[in-house]
Parts: C-alpha cells; sequence; structure tokens
C-alpha cells in the first residue's frame, strides 16, 4: 500500500486548536489566514495537475488530499471558508475530468474508490470519495444507487457544522448524474425517487448541522453565530433547490413525498432561523403550480413554528408570489376571460388563505397585534389582485379585522403604534384600489375600522379619502350616498368628542376646510330632484360644523342651491313644478344663509343675500318679488345692526347699492324705499370721506337704476347726489382728503354729463376745475399729492380727448 | 508548458432576477424550458462539453441568483471566470439599465487580470414576447461602449440565438482561459513541494 496519507495533509493542525475565529480585533487576522491557504491551494493544484499530466495518479491524489486538508481549518469565518471551498473545488474538478477521460480511455481504476480511503484525514477523504465516486458513476451507471447511498451515509463522518455543511454542499454538485426518470420495472439505475431519498437525507443531516450550530460556543457569541448562520443557510437552501431541479417530480410526488419530509423536517427542527428561512425558501425555489395544490399543508405549518419566527413575512410572501404569479398571466394574456385564469378552479385561493391565516391568529397568541394586521392587508392585497371584482372578499377582511379590533377592545388607537400604521394601510390601499368613493361606501366595514383610530389618525384617513374623491373626480350621484360619505368625513366636518382642546394650526384648518369647500361641489347629480335631496342632506351634515368651519363649507352649498334654481328654470317648460321647487330652494338657502348670519359672519351673510336677491329676480318664481325684497332687507338689516368696522360698512353699502341698480324686479313701491335707504345709509357713514363717495355712488340709482324694467334716467336726482356729494367734500377738513373727494367727483359729474345728463352744466365742470386747480398747489409734496396729480391731470386728458373728437355732447367750453 | 488534454471553462452568467437566466443555462445544456419561475438561490452550475475550434473544451456555466438576499455567503465563484455574460430581459428596461452595475461588481469581485479586456457576452433575452421595450439599437450602443462587446438577442423559451450565443461564449472564455495560461506559463518553475511544507504535522483532529 502506497501510504500517501501519512506525513502530508497536515496543514493548519496547530492553527485547529485556536478554535475562536474572526473577533472584531482578528479581521486581518481573517484575510491571512485565508491568504495562506489559498496559496498553499494554489501550489498543490499546481503540483497535482503536473502530475497528471505526467500520469502519476498516486502522486496527484496527494496533492490532492493535500489541498483537501486545507479545509480541515476551524479558524475562518463562513464566508472565507466559502472562499477557500471554492478555490478547492474548482482544482477538484481538474481532477475529475482527469480521473473521467482515464475512464473513458478503458484505464481500470477499479480499485480507486477504495484507495482514496486510505487518506489519513476524513475531509479530505470524503472530498476525494465524493469525486471518485462520481467517475464511477459516470462510467458505470449501475453502481449509481449504491454509491449514492454510501456517499451520503459517509458523510455522517464530519460532524463539525461549518466543514460538514461545506462537504454536504459538495456531495450536491452530484446533480448532473442524479437519477430523474419515472419509476419503471428495471431501472437498477435508480430512479427519481433515489435521488429524492438522497437528497432529503441530505437536507436532513444539513439541517442538524446548521441548527446544532446555534447550540455551540459561548453565549456571549450568540449574535455572531446567529450571524454565520444567516451566511450559512444557502448550503442547506441548496437541497430545496435540488428537489426542485428533479424534472420528474411532478405535483403528486411534491404533494406526497417531499413537501411532507421538508415540512416535517422544519417544524421538528424547532430553531426559528432554519423554520423562517426554510419556509420562505420552499416559496421560492418550487413552482406556483405546486404551491397552489399545497397551500393548506404549507400554512398548517405556518401554525406550527416557534414563537419568534415571523410567520406574518412567510405568509405574504406566498401570498405576493401568488399574487405575482397570477398578474404575470394576466399580462401575458390580455384577452383571456377570468374562466382562463391561473388559478385552478378548484383552489379557493382567497377562501384557503382566510381560513388559514384566521387558524394562525388563533394559535399564535403570541403574535403581536400588527403583525396580524399585516396579515389582514395582504389577504386584501391578493382578493385585489386575483379578484378584483370581488369586493365581499375585501369586506370580509375587515369584517375578521373589526372583529379582532373589538374582541380586544381597541378604540381611539393612538397614531404612534404600530399596529395605528398597519391598520391605516389596509384602509389606505382600499382607497387607492378602487379609486372610487361609491365602491368604498359598498365596504360594509370601512367605516367601523375607520371609527376605531384616534382622532388625528381619522382625521388624516378622512383628508386622505376626500382628496382620493378630488383627484378622481368622483361624483357623490345620491343622497344616500351623500349622507354616508358625510358621515365618514365627519372628523373633517363636525368637531369630535375626542378631539384635544387646542384647536388646530388656523392655516392648517384653512387649507383643510378649503378642501372640503373643493368636495361640495362634488356632491352632484343630473337629476335635479336628487340634487335638492343631497344638498338638504349636506346641509344637515355641514351645519353643525361650528362657526369655524361654516365660512368655509356653507358658502359652497348656498351656491351650489343658486345653480340648482337657474337649471329648474331652465327646464321650466318640461317640470311643471319648477317654481314650487325653486319657491323651496330660496328658502333652503335663505334659512342656511341665515344661520351664517348667527354664526357672526355678517360681511359673507350679507353678499349671499345681495347674491339670492340677484337669483331670486332671474328665476322669476312665485312671489319673487316680495322674496326679493326681503333678501334686500335681510342684507340692510345685517348692515345696519352687524356692521361696524368703517371700511366694512363702506364695502357693504358699495354691494347693496350696485345690486340695487341692478335689480330689475322691484315695483316702485318697493324700489323707491330700497333706494332712499341706500341713500340715507349712505350719508350716515362715519367718515366725510366716506359719505361722500356713498353718496356719490348712489347717484347711479337713479340714473342707471332700473324702473319698469328701464333705466330711470332722473336727470335731477342724480345730479342732487353728486352735489350732496360736493357738500360733504367741502366739509371736509383734511385738505389732502378734499381736493382727492373733487377729483374723484369731477370724474362722477364727468360720466353722467358724458351720458348726456342736461342739468349738468360746463359751468359745473369749469368750477370743480377751478377749486381742484385753486387747491392743488397747497398739498404738501408726498406721494399721496403725486396720484391725485396724476389722478386729476388724467382726467384733464380725458376731457381734452373728448373736445377734440366730435361727439353729441359738446364739451366746448370746459377750461383745463 | 503543461497542455491538459481537455480545458476546463468557467462561465458566469449574471442579470437581475427573473431575466430568464437559469433558463438560458436549462435551454443550452438539456434542451429544456419550463414556464414554471423558480427562483434561484446562491450560485449553481451546469457543465457541457463543447467543441471550439476543434478542441473539446468542458465549460462550466454559473447560474446565479439574481437577489441579492439569496447571496448570504457572498459571490466567491465569481473568481476564475473565464467568461462573464450578461442577461438582460428585453420587455423590462431596468434590468438593461442594471447592465452596468453588474459589470461593475463583476469587475470588482472578480478581479480579473486584464479588466478592459476580459470577456463579456450581453444577452437580451424574451424576444418570443411582445412587448418589447428595449430596442436592438440601444442595446448595441451600450455594447459598443463597453469596449464592443459580442450582442445577443435570445428566446430561451423558443430556443432562438441559444447555441450560437454560447459558442460564442465558449470562444471568447477559451481565449480568455489560453491567455491566462500563458501569463502563468513561467510559474511552475516555482516548484514547492508538499513533503518540504514547514509547517508543522502533529494532527490532533482527524475532521
Amino acid at each position: 500500500m502506497y501510504m500517501w496519507n501519512t506525513s502530508s495533509s497536515s496543514s493548519g493542525t496547530q492553527r485547529t486548536l485556536n478554535s475562536n475565529p474572526q473577533t472584531p480585533t482578528q479581521l486581518d487576522e481573517q484575510d491571512k489566514l485565508l491568504s495562506e491557504a489559498l496559496g498553499v491551494v494554489r501550489n498543490q493544484a499546481i503540483l497535482m495537475k503536473r502530475n497528471l499530466d505526467k500520469n502519476r495518479l498516486m502522486d496527484g491524489l496527494k496533492c490532492a488530499s493535500t489541498m483537501l486538508g486545507e479545509l480541515r481549518t476551524s479558524l475562518l469565518s463562513p464566508k472565507s471558508y466559502y472562499e477557500l471551498y471554492m478555490a478547492v473545488t474548482d482544482e477538484l474538478r481538474f481532477l475529475e475530468v482527469y480521473l473521467c477521460d482515464e475512464f473513458q480511455k478503458g484505464h481500470k481504476i477499479t480499485d480507486l474508490y477504495e484507495l482514496v480511503q486510505y487518506a489519513g484525514n476524513i475531509v479530505p477523504r470524503l472530498y476525494l470519495l465524493i469525486t471518485v465516486g462520481l467517475v464511477y458513476i459516470k462510467s458505470n451507471p449501475a453502481t449509481k444507487k449504491s454509491i449514492m447511498k454510501d456517499l451520503v451515509e459517509m458523510c455522517r463522518g464530519v460532524q463539525n457544522p461549518l466543514r460538514g455543511l461545506f462537504l454536504r454542499n459538495y456531495l450536491l454538485t452530484l446533480r448532473n448524474i442524479l437519477p430523474d426518470s419515472p419509476p419503471t420495472k428495471d431501472d437498477e439505475c435508480g430512479n427519481v425517487h433515489d435521488s429524492i431519498d438522497f437528497i432529503l437525507t441530505n437536507f436532513a443531516e444539513m439541517n442538524k448541522l446548521w441548527v446544532r450550530m446555534q447550540h455551540q460556543g459561548h453565549s456571549s457569541e450568540k449574535s455572531r453565530r446567529e450571524k454565520e448562520r444567516e451566511e450559512l443557510k444557502i448550503l442547506v437552501g441548496t437541497n430545496l433547490v435540488r428537489l426542485s431541479q428533479l424534472d420528474s417530480v411532478n405535483l403528486e410526488i411534491y404533494q406526497k413525498i417531499i413537501l411532507p419530509s421538508i415540512l416535517e423536517q422544519v417544524v421538528s427542527c424547532r430553531d426559528a432561523i432554519a423554520q423562517e428561512y426554510l419556509m420562505e425558501c420552499i416559496i421560492q425555489v418550487f413552482p406556483d403550480e405546486f404551491h397552489l395544490q399545497t397551500l393548506d399543508p404549507f400554512l398548517k405549518s405556518c401554525a406550527q413554528l416557534q414563537s419568534g419566527v415571523n410567520v406574518k413575512s412567510i405568509i405574504i410572501s406566498l401570498i405576493d408570489r401568488l399574487s405575482a404569479y397570477h398578474q404575470r398571466h394576466e399580462k401575458s394574456q390580455p384577452d383571456s376571460t377570468s374562466d382562463a385564469s391561473v388559478i385552478p378552479i378548484d383552489v379557493q385561493l382567497f377562501d384557503v388563505f382566510s381560513v388559514q391565516i384566521e387558524n394562525i391568529v388563533q394559535i399564535r397568541t403570541d403574535m403581536p397585534l400588527e403583525d396580524t394586521i399585516s396579515l389582514q392587508v395582504a389577504l386584501v392585497n391578493l382578493a385585489q389582485k386575483v379578484y378584483p371584482d370581488q369586493i365581499d372578499y375585501v369586506d370580509k377582511v375587515l369584517e375578521t379585522t373589526t372583529q379582532i379590533l373589538e374582541n380586544l377592545n381597541m378604540s381611539c388607537i393612538n397614531q404612534s403604534l404600530t399596529v395605528n400604521q398597519e391598520l391605516s394601510r389596509l384602509l389606505r390601499i382600499c382607497i387607492d384600489f378602487y379609486n372610487n368613493i361609491l365602491t368604498i361606501l359598498n365596504l360594509k366595514y370601512f367605516p367601523k375600522i375607520l371609527t376605531k383610530f384616534d382622532y388625528q389618525s381619522r382625521k388624516s384617513l378622512s383628508l386622505y379619502l376626500v382628496m382620493n374623491i378630488l383627484d378622481n373626480e368622483t361624483l357623490i350621484p345620491t343622497d344616500e350616498h351623500a349622507d354616508n360619505v358625510l358621515e365618514m368625513l365627519s372628523p373633517l366636518i363636525k368637531d369630535q368628542e375626542d378631539q384635544p382642546a387646542d384647536g388646530p394650526d388656523a392655516d392648517d384648518f384653512a387649507e383643510e376646510q378649503g378642501i372640503v369647500g373643493r368636495f361640495i361641489h362634488l356632491l352632484k347629480s343630473e337629476h335635479l330632484d336628487m340634487q335638492y335631496k343631497i344638498l338638504q342632506v349636506a346641509r344637515k351634515h355641514f351645519g353643525s360644523g361650528g362657526t369655524q368651519r361654516i365660512k368655509y363649507v356653507l358658502p359652497s352649498l348656498v351656491f351650489q342651491a343658486f345653480q340648482l334654481a337657474y337649471k329648474y328654470k331652465a327646464i321650466a317648460a318640461e317640470d311643471e313644478n319648477w317654481d314650487k321647487k325653486c319657491q323651496k330652494i330660496i328658502q333652503f338657502c335663505h334659512t342656511t344663509i341665515t344661520s351664517i348670519a348667527r354664526a357672526e359672519l355678517p360681511d359673507l351673510a350679507l353678499r349671499l343675500f345681495l347674491q339670492g336677491a340677484l337669483c331670486i329676480g332671474k328665476i322669476g318664481q312665485t312671489n319673487y318679488e316680495a322674496v326679493a325684497y326681503d333678501f334686500m332687507t335681510q342684507a340692510f338689516s345685517i348692515y345696519e345692526d352687524e356692521i361696524s368696522d368703517s371700511k366694512s360698512q363702506l364695502a357693504a353699502i358699495t354691494l347693496i347699492i350696485s345690486t340695487v341698480e341692478q335689480m330689475t324686479c322691484f315695483s316702485e313701491e318697493n324700489a323707491e324705499p330700497l333706494r332712499t335707504n341706500c341713500a340715507l345709509a349712505a350719508s350716515k357713514l362715519l367718515k366725510k370721506a366716506d359719505q361722500c363717495r356713498g353718496v356719490v355712488t348712489c347717484a347711479s340709482l337713479f340714473w342707471s337704476g332700473k324702473k319698469d324694467n328701464e333705466e330711470m334716467r332722473d336727470e335731477k336726482r342724480t345730479l342732487e347726489c353728486l352735489k350732496k356729494g360736493a357738500r360733504i367734500a367741502s366739509q371736509c377738513l383734511d385738505i389732502n382728503v378734499q381736493v382727492q373727494l373733487y377729483v374723484e367727483l369731477l370724474n362722477s359729474y364727468l360720466y353722467y354729463f358724458e351720458r348726456g345728463n342736461s342739468q349738468i352744466t360746463v359751468s359745473m365742470l369749469n368750477q370743480l376745475i377751478t377749486k381742484i386747480n385753486e387747491e392743488l398747489p397747497n398739498l404738501d409734496k408726498s406721494e399721496e399729492t403725486k396720484q391725485i396729480e396724476r389722478h386729476f391731470n388724467n382726467t384733464l386728458a380725458h376731457i381734452k380727448s373728448r373736445m377734440e373728437s366730435n361727439l353729441e355732447i359738446s364739451f366746448a367750453g370746459i377750461t383745463i | 508548458m503543461a497542455t491538459r488534454k481537455k480545458v476546463l471553462l468557467k462561465v458566469i452568467i449574471l442579470g437581475d432576477s427573473s431575466v430568464g437566466k437559469t433558463s438560458l443555462m436549462n435551454q443550452y445544456v438539456n434542451k429544456r424550458f419550463s414556464n414554471q419561475y423558480k427562483a434561484t438561490i446562491g450560485a449553481d452550475f451546469l457543465t457541457k462539453e463543447v467543441v471550439v475550434d476543434d478542441r473539446v473544451v468542458t465549460m462550466q456555466i454559473w447560474d446565479t441568483a439574481g437577489q441579492e438576499r439569496f447571496q448570504s455567503l457572498g459571490v466567491a465563484f465569481y473568481r476564475g471566470a473565464d467568461c462573464c455574460v450578461l442577461v438582460f430581459d428585453t420587455t423590462a428596461p431596468n434590468t438593461f439599465k442594471n447592465l452596468d452595475s453588474w459589470r461593475d461588481e463583476f469587475l470588482i469581485q472578480a478581479s480579473p487580470r486584464n479588466p478592459e479586456h476580459f470577456p463579456f457576452v450581453v444577452l437580451g433575452n424574451k424576444i418570443d414576447l411582445e412587448n418589447r421595450s428595449v430596442s436592438t439599437k440601444r442595446a448595441q450602443q451600450w455594447c459598443q461602449s463597453k469596449n464592443d462587446i459580442p450582442y445577443f438577442e435570445t428566446s430561451a423559451k423558443e430556443g432562438i440565438n441559444v447555441d450560437i450565443a454560447f459558442q460564442t461564449i465558449a470562444k471568447n472564455a477559451l481565449a480568455q482561459e489560453t491567455e491566462d495560461l500563458d501569463t502563468t506559463s513561467g510559474f511552475p518553475n516555482i516548484t514547492l513541494n508538499a513533503d518540504n511544507n514547514p509547517r508543522p504535522s502533529n494532527d490532533g483532529c482527524q475532521c
């Protein structure tokens, strides 16, 4: 016997004694050890190849053995060991090629298998045995079965986890020769079942080694050990890859033999890291077609995993994979009907997951609530992707979720909790998926879940919902829908019981309510009667919003109502009840504006009353004059009772005057008091300047204001207003203001003069011009004065241009 | 110089997940295609004997995981590669964009002797599908810009261009391998003998 094992295969033995690899300070040490080992491998490989080239097999094997001896080290981290392993096995391939060649040439090396067993150390010996075994099988397939069994058993000889795992990984490179044919009567070379047994045995052994790592060494190194195990997982998973690569494995074999064995191993090893990885690995390496038919056993096993296992992500990963499978198929066959789905008809995908997840939630009582909710999110995802039309599936998930929350007595779920985030996600994916609030309304349990949140979350979800409605311009077509939507949005619409005492930031609030205001315009039905009902419902909801909100939302509602009235008017010929309906709408507006007034928003109410009066004038429903008059008097009362700021007063009276000026629906009986009141109110303004301007504005009432649908053209009363204005201006003590008023008056005089008011004479204009010319130089030089001068000069330029053009009205005689 | 009768070539296939790396390898080696999707974890190889320029060579084709999370032990298998095949999906532009980073990653990790001239081959796969979104021209331009990488449009499903692509791969790998051998041919003169290994040999553990 050639004792080629005695003196060699010696490297690294002293190093082996120090079995504490890679503390942080030893990282450089790792590199050093690795490059040393790689150096030995390189040199031995060269020698090996040389010997083989010269057909010195024994010497070649000896070099190979020495090279393999490097794999006996205990000093390398998994990653470094992997590098070494790669280098060694790359070289071993040359030996394999050589031996195969020798066999093909007919050289007898039958005792080789025995011979390599004399290698002194078990690690090199087994690597060589595997290499030689492979060559054997290739040359003599009849030996396949026994050699495979032999090898997988002999590998038990290495019980050090790291070395054992890599050795067995090398065993898995037998891939090419694994028998992969269905069983037949005379399959002495083996059939697929031999391969399955072989791999499953190897898998069980590798998993044991891998799990054992967890329990070796000092407890202070637990985290390092776990990190190393994480790195090594791929070696164990390769067994599953091999199984999935067997072409003769059909669904039946997978269902009856492979999956049960794997699951048995996974569950019984009671190791969280192994379980989590291997379950994920099963999902990834086996095809979707198999998964679809084995959901029950797989998911049942999930329920039995150790408490540290993240079951949630395993299930989500499976759901994601199957949804992607379904979608990939949909995409490649866009014309296919739902019958052609890749999900077999007999597989009730949703039901299976639904039941099994419920089971898992019940059994795994230690699972955090947020994980339970995440699972519901995954279920909704599944339902939406695979069964997009089945919204009852989604609602069922929401129902389950509601029940879970109710069983735990959860309410007011705080924004800072993870559960809150998961629950929000659940609702948001529904909103995003359907992009239609009306579909959301069909989810009965959606609002129920919404009520489980704390105030802030409810509000932000409502805002999310309302933004979705705006983005998609979803119209809310019935009163019932409106009622439900508004109920759902109630955190935006009215004060909530659990609302914090200190209100939100004013800007944020204004923005938020502005959004709600925009939303109101989407409460819209084509059917006018329905539209009216919708407005009533909306009114009920928004009416309880409190002063702060009313300002933003009720005006939208009033304008919606005005529009509706116009629409009824437009179809008056078709709807004989249009008149009654318009009366109702106007009534509705009146009440709504009144409540705005009561909410101490007088400026807003006043404007809406004026707008209402104009609207009524155009609609002309029964009794419209009286109603419009009432709207006007409401505006007047608000003016008199509620508006005290002088600027607001001037603005308000100007609006009132211009409204009265435009109204055509009043008979003289009503019009006259309105005009008089305007004039009176204008003259009672606090500041002289305001009085002057107000009174001058009143002039238009008597000029272009309407009487029997015609402009009044009351020259005398128009002039009276102007004269009164001039008188007030003359009483003004601030000379700057006075001149400014005179310039403005000059413009007003000119306006009516141009329009043919014969009561206004050239001398009146000259008088004013003289007056201004006298006073202007006395003003202090200031920006204000400049403006007045400019205004005056522009006016004169205007007069000049008029004088030059031939007009009916003679501008002659005006002295500029 | 030592000339072995048979040459062993190492080829690495890289690319994003589900571009069809495993399918291409299976089509080439086993002439089989399956629509089933099985993710590859880690790295795995198949071998095939091919004749290149009248020489029989054994090509060892390494299929790799496109998803990084499946490479927990790192990419030591890049080392010693003779050719690197970059695969993208002609219907998924992102997989094309990522070729750059796959190429860079390979050059960094494998650190070949002459990175500028290391042989790559690019395969645009899935041309049997209708929704093509990376044009031939665009792919060719990229390949030209990287030192004229050979480019093939393939369908692992239909077997289109697969053989011819791998023939080129084998040829370029062989050229690389020969070059490597040339540059190291002086090396064996430094004779190292395992028996003279200075390190101690007192075996403690036998495993």
